[in-house]
């Protein structure tokens, strides 16, 4: 039995062997979960949508209560000019919190878990955000890295400063999300053992650790989905508004 | 048409409310306070990582072994700490 406590992390290949041009295309858990993300949120927004009465029902009332977090969320940190990228930001925040939700329920696999998939996100949207800089501001988004009112003698050294924090944008963004969720599983699954091995004695203390650790991934989940989403919007805030 | 108009008084009503709480600044505290106390603690190794990595890239291009390694790393260090106070400024000019 899987007593391991990282063998929950473990992708293996569901159904056949699909190889294009000597690329590893195979059907995996990790893609079961992720289509069962984007499965769930499209059903919940088409639940949402379907019928638009004033007086909303339940699906209408939560894919009410997401837009307007989302956009509420937007419009605070990056302004109206980020408006157009709300489609953007709003499939983000809702595929990496289904994602991390769908990853609580017993027997789940976490897609959120593994660093190759958030970085993959993170680096589109650090792609995407020097894009959408260069492409609003030209050459003058370079301005990024020398801040005003800095000695002609630091300059240098700050720039190179500015230059090490913007490269760090995708790692840390990828990294923060990818370890808080493979910790707090891990760490659900080593007190879920203690439980076993400890038995009907003393087995009821890492229970109720258990049980707490439970509530608190949730919290987790949830924060880490709005600090991925936030991020993003602060990163786009830098590329569309230019004030250091 | 009664239905109705006691709906209008009640969309005035949360109208308002939604107004007045819009004014309070500070109506998502804790979850965005945690947030940023994430934020706080991978950007500063994040920092440190990436300056790290650019100093062993330029040193094999530059074939200067253990130099510019060292410099990246406290580079990456001082960036680090540099962007933690600035995130922190940030966060008590938001209080």
């Amino acid at each position: 039995m899987a007593t391991n406590p990282m063998h929950q992390f473990q992708v293996y290949k569901l159904g056949p062997e699909i190889k294009i041009a000597g690329i590893d295309l195979s059907f995996t858990n990790a893609s079961l979960f992720m289509l069962l993300s984007a499965a769930t949120i499209c059903g919940l927004l088409f639940l949402g949508t379907k019928e638009k009465k004033i007086i909303p029902g339940k699906f209408q009332l939560i894919s009410e209560i997401f837009y307007n977090f989302i956009a509420k969320m937007i419009s605070d940190t990056a302004g109206s000019k980020a408006k157009p990228y709300f489609p953007f930001i709003f499939s983000l925040f809702m595929f990496v919190l289904f994602c991390n939700m769908l990853g609580m329920l017993p027997y789940s696999f976490t897609v959120t878990s593994h660093i190759i998939v958030t970085l993959l996100m993170a680096i589109f949207i650090f792609v995407a955000v020097t894009v959408i800089g260069f492409l609003k501001h030209g050459f003058g988004y370079l301005k990024l890295f020398v801040p005003s009112g800095v000695p002609a003698v630091l300059l240098p050294l700050i720039t190179v400063i500015e230059i090490i924090s913007y490269l760090s944008r995708p790692v840390s963004l990828s990294v923060r999300l990818f370890a808080n969720m493979m910790a707090g599983h891990t760490m659900l699954k080593v007190f879920g053992g203690f439980v076993i091995s400890l038995g009907v004695l003393g087995g009821w203390l890492p229970l109720s650790f258990s049980v707490a650790l439970t509530g608190l991934e949730i919290l987790v989940a949830f924060l880490q989905a709005y600090v991925f989403a936030i991020l993003t919007c602060i990163y786009l805030n830098d590329a569309l508004n230019l004030h250091h | 048409m009664a239905n109705f108009n006691d709906f209008k008084t009640r969309l005035k009503i949360a109208k308002e409310k939604l107004k007045s709480s819009s004014n309070n600044t500070n109506n998502s505290g804790n979850s965005s306070s945690m947030g940023s106390a994430f934020k706080l603690s991978t950007d500063l190794v994040a920092h440190v990582a990436v300056g790290t990595i650019i100093g062993f890239i330029l040193d094999s291009w530059f074939d200067t072994k253990p130099w510019l390694i060292i410099i990246f790393f406290f580079l990456g260090s001082i960036a680090g700490i540099l962007n933690v106070i600035k995130t922190a400024k940030q966060m008590q000019e938001k209080e």
